[in-house]
C-alpha cells in the first residue's frame, strides 16, 4: 500500500512500535507487523462482523474487537495476550462449543485457553457459529440467497420464510468459507444439493470436467449451457490471442 | 394561517395569551396514558356532555379538556380544575354531573374526590411536593395536538430565538455549555455530539429521536410524545439548525399508536404553520421530518441498530467504534438524542445554559422524568431535578411500601438496570452515582420490589427478558445469557448447585467485557448488582435451597405469626391447594404443610404481614438431594463432582447427545 505519509499513524502493538496506514484495522495491522490473533468470524475476503467476539484484545486497557478497531490516531497501545485477554476469548470458546463441541479448531482454542463446554448449554450442538460468513459470502456473490433470521439463541442461517431459498445459485460460497463445515452440501458427478435446492451441474464442453450450476454461470454472465472450465478458458482465449496477426511470431533471421 | 417571520410566532402567543385570560375556569382531564388504561376517555366525554348539557362552554368561559399526562397514575382517572390548582383522583362517569355544576360553575370543592380530604391542592400533594416539572410542565395544562396550546405555554420562542437573533453556532454552544447529557440512557454529554455533528464535513447530515422506549414498566417517553409532541418536535428542528441538517426522523415504537398519531399531527400541523418544511419561518432554513414506526425489536432502542432500522435493514447493532455524529444514518453525520433528550432542547435556547445549570446536580443538570412503578403505594411519572435520592422518590412521592410489606430494592434503568437495596436509598439518582453503585440511569425506570420479591428470581425474570430479546448477533450474549439464564432458572428450581453464585459473577463480568453493543454490556447488572447487594439470598438459593421471600414455588413453607394474624382468612380463602383450614374463628388458620404446594399465594394476600416463607423441614427427598451434593472437603472430586451433576442432568433430558453424555460413558 502506497499511503501517502500525512495518512499513518503510529502506536505499539504488544510494545513493539508500529506505523500502519490511517484506518488500518487493528487485526489486520497486527497480522502485517507479524502478532498473531485469533479469528473465527474474520474472513479475509469478507467485510468483517466482529460477532464472534474472539478477536478481541486491549487497546489502552479495554478490550476491543480487533477485526473493526480502526487506527486512527498517533500513540495507539494495543496488547494482545494479557490474563483478561485469555479469560474473554476462554468465554467465548466455551459458549461456541455449545454449537460445535466437535470442532477441531475450536477444540484447539479450547485447549489452549483451558476451557470446555458447559453442559448447560447442551443440546443445541448444530455446528453452527452464526459468526455469519455464509450469509456474507452470499452477499458478496450477489445472490442473498440465505439470512441469520430470528433473534437470541433461535438466530440461525436460512434462506427466506424458512425455505429452501429461491435465489440460491448453489455455487457453495456459503460451504467453502463455513469455518466448522456447518453449511451442508452433497454433490454428485452431474448433480449438487445445498439448502434443500437441488442443482444439476453443467461440465465443460471440451474436457468434461464440472463448471457450476447452470444458475451460477448465469448469474456471472456465462453460457449456463456451455460454458468453459476456467482452465479451458484461458487455454481458447491464449489461442486467439496467438491466432491474431500481429501476435504471429516474427519470422528469424 | 403560516406564520412566515420569527415575530409571528410571538405575536400568536400574545395574542392566544390574552384570549386565554377570557377563561374562568377549565377542567383539564388527564390523557396519560395511565388515566386512559384506568377510563379517562369515558369520564372527559361525561364531563363534556355535562358541561354542554349545563351551557357553560364557550361564552361563559368555561371548558373541559383533555390534557398530557399528570404523573398520579395510580389514582386516575385524574381531573385538575384551573385556576384552583385542585386535583380530583379516581374519578368516574357518573361524577361529571356534580363536578360541572359544583366545581366548573360554582367553584366549590368536592372534597369526596380527593385522594386526601386534607389535601384540595395538587402541588401540596406528596406525590407532587419532591417534584420540578421541566419535560413535563405543560403536561395537564396544553391540549397535546393543538399547536395553539404549545405556543401559548412558550412554544417556539426558542426557535424564533434562535433563527432571528442566536444563529446556529450560538444554538450549539448553548447546549454544549447547557452540560445537557443524553436521556436515553447512557447520560453522554449531548453538547459533545452537537459540536462533533456540527463540525463532521458533509453537505447531508440528519437528526433522530430515539422514542422507541422498551423497557418493561417505563412509560415516560410514551407520555412525552403522547403529552407534548410538540416539544420533541421543536427540539429537533432547533437540532436541525444548529448541526445543518436538512431531513431528520423520529422513531418511533410501533406498539405505542397514539403517540405514532400524536407526533405525525404535530409535524403534519407544524409544517402547515411554516414551522417545519421549507423557509422556516421565512427564514431560508429548511427541515422535513418525518416519523418512521419501529421494527419492534426491543434492540433497536439501540442507536446503531436503529439506524439500520431506518434505513431499512434488520434491527442489529455495530460496532460504536466511530461515532454517530460522525458516520451514523446512511454513513452521514448523524445527530441522535432520545426525545427526552430533545424535549430540554427548546427550554435550554430559550432560557440559556446558566438558567438550566442552576437545576439539578453537579455534572448532572436538568430534571429527568423517572416511571416509578412496582411495589409502592403511589405510582406514575415523577419529574425531579437530577441528584434527587432514591428515597425521596420512592418513600416521598411513591408513599412507601404497601400495607404490610417493607421495601427491599429498587431497580433503576430498566431491565438491563441494578438493583439497590434499601440502605442505598439516599444515594442521588444522577448519570455518575448509579454506575458507581452498579447500576445504570438508564431511560428512567424506578421499579420499587418489597420483601416478596425474591432477588434471585427477579435477576432470573431481567436475564430471561434480555436474553428473548438479544439479537443474537454477538456470541456473548446470545449464547452467555442462555447460559446465565439456565443456571438462574436452576437456582430458582431449588436445583442450585454448589459453585453456581460464583460461576455466575464471573460469566457476568465476562459478558459486561466482551458483549458487542451496550444493550448485552449491561445485560449482567441485574444479575451482578443483586449478587453484590443480596448475596445471602444467593447463598441461602445455592446451599439450601430456601427462598425467603416465598417466591419460588417449592423452596419454602409458610408460617404464621399468631400475634400479627388479624384472623381475616384471606389466606385460607386464596390457598389454591386448599392447605390453610380454618379451625376457629378466633385462631388463625392451620396450614397442612403436606398439602401445601408453598405457591406463596397465601404470603401476597395478607396485608398484615403475618405470614412468612420458611425453610422448609428436611425429607426424605431433599436430604437425599443434599447428600448428592460435593462437599466442600470433597476437593480431590471437586471438578469431577460437578461434572457428575451436569451429566446427571443432561442425561435426564431425554438422553441428548451432548459433551455431557458422552463424558459419562467413558
Amino acid at each position: 500500500m502506497s499511503a501517502p505519509i500525512e495518512t499513518m499513524v503510529s502506536g505499539t502493538i504488544n510494545g513493539r512500535t508500529v506505523a500502519v496506514a490511517k484506518d488500518t484495522p487493528l487485526l489486520q495491522a497486527a497480522r502485517d507487523n507479524g502478532v498473531g490473533i485469533p479469528t473465527l468470524c474474520h474472513h479475509p475476503a469478507l467485510p468483517p462482523d466482529g460477532n464472534c467476539r474472539l478477536c478481541l484484545v486491549e487497546v489502552g486497557g479495554k478490550l476491543a474487537a480487533s477485526c473493526l478497531y480502526p487506527l486512527r490516531e498517533d500513540g495507539f497501545s494495543v496488547v494482545t495476550e494479557s490474563g483478561k485477554i485469555a479469560g474473554a476469548r476462554a468465554f467465548v470458546v466455551k459458549l461456541l462449543l455449545s454449537r460445535a463441541p466437535e470442532d477441531e479448531c475450536l477444540l484447539r482454542l479450547a485447549a489452549l485457553y483451558q476451557t470446555a463446554p458447559d453442559p448447560r448449554l447442551a443440546g443445541d450442538e448444530d455446528g453452527c457459529l452464526r459468526c455469519g460468513r455464509c450469509v456474507r459470502a452470499c452477499h458478496a456473490a450477489g445472490s442473498d440467497a440465505v439470512a441469520l433470521v430470528g433473534r437470541g439463541r433461535s438466530r440461525k442461517v436460512a434462506g427466506a420464510f424458512l425455505e429452501p431459498p429461491a435465489d440460491c445459485a448453489g455455487c457453495l460460497a456459503c460451504a467453502r468459507v463455513c469455518p466448522t463445515g456447518a453449511v451442508k452440501f452433497r454433490e454428485t458427478k452431474n448433480s449438487r444439493s445445498i439448502w434443500g435446492k437441488e442443482f444439476s451441474l453443467a461440465p465443460c464442453p471440451v474436457c468434461g470436467r464440472t463448471v457450476g450450476t447452470p444458475e451460477e454461470l448465469a448469474r456471472a454472465g456465462l453460457d449456463p449451457g456451455g460454458a468453459l472450465c476456467p482452465e479451458c478458458r484461458r487455454r481458447a482465449m491464449a489461442g486467439a490471442l496467438l491466432a491474431l496477426p500481429e501476435n504471429a511470431a516474427p519470422k528469424r533471421g | 394561517m403560516r406564520l412566515d417571520n420569527p415575530a409571528a410566532a410571538d405575536e400568536l402567543r400574545t395574542r392566544l395569551i390574552n384570549e386565554n385570560k377570557t377563561f374562568t375556569r377549565r377542567l383539564w382531564v388527564c390523557g396519560g396514558p395511565g388515566c386512559l388504561a384506568a377510563g379517562a376517555a369515558g369520564v372527559f366525554a361525561a364531563l363534556a356532555d355535562a358541561v354542554a348539557g349545563l351551557g357553560l362552554a364557550g361564552s361563559a368561559g368555561m371548558s373541559c379538556e383533555l390534557s398530557g399526562c399528570l404523573g398520579l397514575c395510580e389514582k386516575g382517572p385524574l381531573v385538575q380544575v384551573e385556576p384552583e390548582g385542585w386535583l380530583y383522583a379516581k374519578v368516574t362517569p357518573a361524577d361529571a354531573p356534580e363536578i360541572a355544576l359544583e366545581t366548573l360553575s360554582k367553584g366549590e370543592l368536592i372534597v369526596r374526590l380527593l385522594d386526601d380530604p386534607k389535601i384540595p391542592l395538587k402541588d401540596d400533594h406528596p406525590f407532587y411536593k419532591p417534584q420540578r416539572r421541566l419535560i413535563m410542565s405543560r403536561m395537564g395544562r396544553t391540549r397535546p395536538d393543538s399547536l395553539e396550546d404549545y405556543v401559548a405555554a412558550g412554544g417556539y420562542s426558542a426557535l424564533s430565538k434562535a433563527l432571528s437573533e442566536l444563529g446556529p453556532g450560538e444554538v450549539s454552544r448553548r447546549v454544549e455549555a447547557s452540560g445537557l447529557r443524553g436521556r436515553g440512557g447512557g447520560g453522554f454529554p449531548a453538547g459533545r455530539k452537537w459540536a462533533a455533528c456540527r463540525s463532521a464535513p458533509g453537505p447531508v447530515k440528519y437528526v433522530v429521536a430515539n422514542g422507541d422506549e422498551g423497557d418493561p414498566g417505563a412509560f415516560m417517553n410514551r407520555s412525552l410524545m403522547e403529552g407534548d409532541p410538540f416539544s420533541v418536535v421543536e427540539g429537533m428542528t432547533l437540532g436541525a439548525y444548529a448541526v445543518g441538517a436538512a431531513e431528520g426522523f423520529i422513531y418511533v415504537r410501533h406498539e405505542y399508536p397514539l403517540s405514532v398519531a400524536r407526533l405525525k399531527k404535530a409535524v403534519g400541523t407544524a409544517e402547515e404553520r411554516g414551522l417545519l418544511g421549507e423557509n422556516i419561518l421565512g427564514s431560508g432554513f429548511s427541515f422535513k421530518l418525518r416519523t418512521v414506526e419501529g421494527g419492534g425489536a426491543f434492540v433497536c432502542g439501540e442507536s446503531t441498530a436503529l439506524m439500520a432500522s431506518i434505513e431499512g435493514r434488520e434491527g442489529q447493532p455495530r460496532v460504536k467504534y466511530v461515532r454517530s455524529a460522525e458516520r451514523g444514518l446512511w454513513d452521514r453525520p448523524t445527530l441522535l438524542q432520545n426525545v427526552e433528550s430533545w424535549a430540554n432542547v427548546p427550554a435550554i435556547v430559550a432560557e440559556g445554559p446558566e438558567w438550566f445549570k442552576s437545576i439539578g446536580a453537579e455534572g448532572n443538570p436538568g430534571t429527568k422524568v423517572f416511571s416509578l412503578v412496582g411495589q409502592v403505594r403511589r405510582s406514575g411519572l415523577v419529574e425531579t431535578p437530577l441528584g434527587t435520592p432514591v428515597g425521596t422518590l420512592v418513600d416521598g412521592a411513591g408513599g412507601g411500601a404497601r400495607p404490610g410489606r417493607t421495601i427491599k430494592a429498587v431497580q433503576t434503568g430498566g431491565p438491563s438496570g441494578g438493583c439497590l437495596p434499601r440502605e442505598k436509598f439516599d444515594l442521588p439518582l444522577d448519570f455518575d452515582h448509579l454506575p458507581a453503585a452498579g447500576t445504570i440511569m438508564g431511560s428512567g425506570g424506578l421499579i420499587v420490589m418489597d420483601d416478596l420479591s425474591c432477588m434471585v428470581d427477579v435477576a432470573r425474570y431481567f436475564t430471561g427478558f434480555l436474553s428473548g430479546e438479544s439479537c443474537g448477533k454477538c456470541a456473548p450474549c446470545r449464547e452467555g445469557l442462555t447460559l446465565i439464564g439456565r443456571i438462574l432458572d436452576d437456582l430458582c428450581r431449588g436445583r442450585g448447585r454448589r459453585g453456581d453464585v460464583l460461576e455466575l459473577a464471573s460469566l457476568g463480568e465476562t459478558l459486561s467485557r466482551t458483549a458487542l453493543c451496550g444493550l448485552g454490556q449491561s445485560a449482567a447488572n441485574p444479575l451482578l448488582s443483586t449478587i453484590r447487594y443480596f448475596a445471602e439470598e444467593y447463598r441461602e438459593h445455592e446451599e439450601e435451597g430456601f427462598c425467603r421471600s416465598g417466591r419460588c414455588q417449592g423452596m419454602f413453607v409458610p408460617e404464621i405469626d399468631a400475634d400479627a394474624c388479624r384472623r381475616c382468612f384471606r389466606c385460607a380463602k386464596v390457598c389454591p391447594a386448599r392447605a390453610a383450614t380454618v379451625k376457629s374463628k378466633r385462631e388463625p388458620p392451620e396450614i397442612d404443610l403436606g398439602a401445601c404446594v408453598s405457591c406463596g399465594a397465601c404470603l401476597a394476600e395478607c396485608r398484615f404481614g403475618a405470614l412468612r416463607a420458611a425453610p422448609k423441614k428436611k425429607t426424605g427427598e431433599t436430604k437425599a438431594r443434599e447428600s448428592s451434593k460435593p462437599t466442600p472437603d470433597d476437593s480431590s472430586e471437586a471438578a469431577a463432582g460437578r461434572c457428575s451433576q451436569a451429566e446427571a442432568r443432561t442425561g435426564s433430558q431425554k438422553e441428548k447427545k451432548g459433551p455431557g453424555s458422552k463424558r459419562r460413558r467413558s
